[in-house]
């Protein structure tokens, strides 16, 4: 028995050692987070040029990638007419303030461009859908407000509704039309629905000083306030209430009157024009909209970021199928997890998010899937069973806009997901070479950079990819690069 | 001690040589099939509570942990109490079964 001893004794040692280390290397994984510096997709040097080199973008096996167009400046959306000649629009705006013309853009069989139509300065022009020998555009509306275009196929260009609230931080998105209805969304002003410094970086504070969130239908506050620095520069503090201009503070029980048309919105007007009608509210920023062969409608909606006077941390972006007369929870929820008291959404550092409604209309709907927080979760096409996956969304991810929208370890999105709206699982579809999932210009690569929509072609067997070029960040604003635009086709070999 | 010293180097070394944390189907060129029942339940509980921050198990907001080498159990603790800024996962919110059908799954997907 004796001779066991030291055994035993070792035995114990090595148990020890064993625990402490993998706790010492649980803790080294898990690191401390404030310490650690942002490594978002944007975050590079500026680049100057583009490589385009399809090969260095991975999809799955029996598919391949070429790149159908290049050169564009903000592409945004694209779609196919009845003789399934690709369309592209260029928004004409980008985040970090640059303003260019936006267009609607013909690809002819011999792939040369013909400008179809151009827009004033009032992007971005976010959406486009070909229905019945029209295009119809949707107008983000940053100096006018947003509008919803009806274009011929001359050019000329109607207008079918106007002054829609789009401008804040998000725009007027979709359109998807239906049974005689065009669909749209209708971004929020803010991000969580109380104007803020962040909002005089992003540029339009100082052009609509008086711009705020609109609820859809009447909301009573709790009144919830904050401060933030005066937008003028100066010393001074001022307090902000939700759902009020800058600097003015709202009061308990105050009750916010609803009106149409609405941020954080679905709203419908007739194909020929007329006045929206609300379809759903609560959401943050409804990007893609999408009938689903069923006539199911889903959007895709990107969640908060970590900014202004009420940052959320960990909101990830949400695919939603959309029910009529619902509402999805803004600004009080995340999918349908209450902000206040769980610390997921608390900031690190900051203070956790209080609710800033007194009583919720619903409790919102459960999500179809979470996607990636600042994934920046975009437009979408669903699979008619032609190309992968009947009734699976392919959903283009933008990519993270850190540090501004707050921290990330590593480059989120910049790729191609597609998601199970029954399931909720998500998988990547095409993602570039590479060490990590990022943008070219983070892995010096000729792959993709930023998707933001994608479209089937009118046979469902070829998906096109929309990517909005370089868009590379600073501490604080984004630095798009003009004319880095590409068009990439992803068919079956 | 000797031993010892060599096992934890060991460990460090398979750390920083292997388990890229990149696991995607178009990188693997190829699909995952989630064959067994705990594994499929325990990716849709993964896609509802993890997959935000852990986007496929790679990084994120959070860390890569396709990578993470700690045993399971070490996992599924630091799910339950939470590590840092991840949030710790009640019982409400996932039962001990529905945590050990998330480990399946990553286990699964760690090694496809």
């Amino acid at each position: 028995m004796k001779t066991r001893y030291p055994d035993s004794k070792s035995q114990r040692s090595l148990r020890l050692y064993c625990m402490v280390f993998f706790c010492a290397l649980v803790f080294l994984l898990a690191g401390c987070y404030g310490m650690r510096r942002s490594k978002g997709g944007g975050q590079t040097k500026p680049i100057t040029q583009r490589q385009i080199v399809p090969t260095d973008i991975n999809v799955m096996e029996g598919y391949g990638v070429e790149a159908v167009m290049q050169g564009l400046t903000f592409p945004t959306a694209c779609d196919f007419d009845d003789r399934n000649r690709l369309y592209v629009i260029e928004a004409g705006y980008s985040y970090g303030e640059v303003w260019t013309e936006p267009k609607l853009i013909r690809i002819n069989d011999d792939g040369s461009q013909s400008v179809i139509a151009t827009g004033s300065k009032n992007g971005p022009w976010t959406g486009l859908a070909y229905h019945e020998g029209h295009f119809y555009v949707t107008e983000g509306g940053q100096m006018e407000g947003g509008k919803l275009l009806r274009v011929d196929t001359t050019g000329k260009i109607k207008i079918l509704v106007e002054n829609l609230p789009s401008f804040g931080d998000h725009h007027t998105n979709g359109p998807a039309i239906k049974d005689g209805y065009i669909y749209f969304g209708q971004g929020a002003a803010t991000n969580s629905a109380v104007v803020g410094q962040d909002n005089a970086s992003y540029g339009w504070l100082k052009r609509k000083p008086q711009f705020h969130d609109i609820p859809c239908q009447d909301i009573e506050l709790v009144g919830q306030n904050y401060e933030s620095p005066d937008s003028s520069g100066n010393r001074s503090k001022v307090v902000t209430g939700a759902y009020m201009p800058f600097g003015t503070a709202s009061k308990p029980g105050q009750v916010v009157k609803g009106s149409v048309p609405c941020t954080g919105a679905v709203m419908r007007i007739p194909l020929q024009g007329g006045k929206p009608e609300l379809v759903a509210w609560g959401l943050r920023n409804p990007y893609g909209l999408r009938f689903r062969e069923d006539g199911k409608l889903f959007v895709t909606d990107n969640g908060y970021d970590e900014r202004g006077s009420r940052p959320v941390w960990g909101a990830g972006d949400i695919f939603w199928e959309i029910k009529t007369g619902a509402w999805y929870g803004y600004p009080d929820f995340s999918g349908s997890q209450l902000l206040e008291g769980d610390i997921e959404f608390k900031a690190p550092g900051k203070s956790a998010p209080k609710s800033l409604l007194k009583k919720h209309p619903n409790q919102p709907p459960k999500p179809a899937a979470i996607l990636g927080v600042h994934s920046s979760s975009n437009g979408f096409d669903f699979d008619n069973g032609r190309f992968f996956m009947k009734g699976e969304a392919f959903i283009a991810q933008f990519g993270d806009m850190a540090p501004s929208v707050g921290k990330t370890l590593s480059p989120v999105g910049f790729k191609i997901v597609r998601a199970n709206p029954e399931t909720g699982v998500i998988r990547d579809f095409a993602v570039n070479k590479g060490k990590k999932t990022a943008p070219a210009s983070y892995l010096k690569s000729g792959g993709m950079e930023r998707p933001v929509s994608v479209k089937f072609d009118r046979s469902g067997q070829q998906l096109y990819v929309v990517d909005f070029g370089i868009l590379t960040m600073d501490q604080k604003n984004p630095k798009p690069k003009t004319g880095t635009g590409v068009i990439w086709k992803i068919s079956k070999k | 001690m000797k031993k010892i010293t060599y096992i934890i180097w060991a460990s460090a070394l398979l750390l920083a040589t292997s388990c890229a944390s990149r696991r995607s189907e178009p990188v693997k060129g190829r699909s995952f099939n989630a064959n067994r029942s705990e594994v499929v339940h325990g990716e849709q509980l993964f896609m509802i509570h993890c997959q935000k921050c852990h986007p496929g198990g790679e990084g994120g907001l959070g860390i890569a942990i396709n990578s993470n080498p700690a045993p399971g159990f070490v996992k599924r603790l630091q799910m339950r109490h939470g590590l840092g800024v991840m949030p710790a996962f009640s019982k409400k919110e996932l039962s001990r079964s529905d945590l050990k059908d998330i480990s399946s799954y990553m286990r699964a997907w760690k090694h496809y």
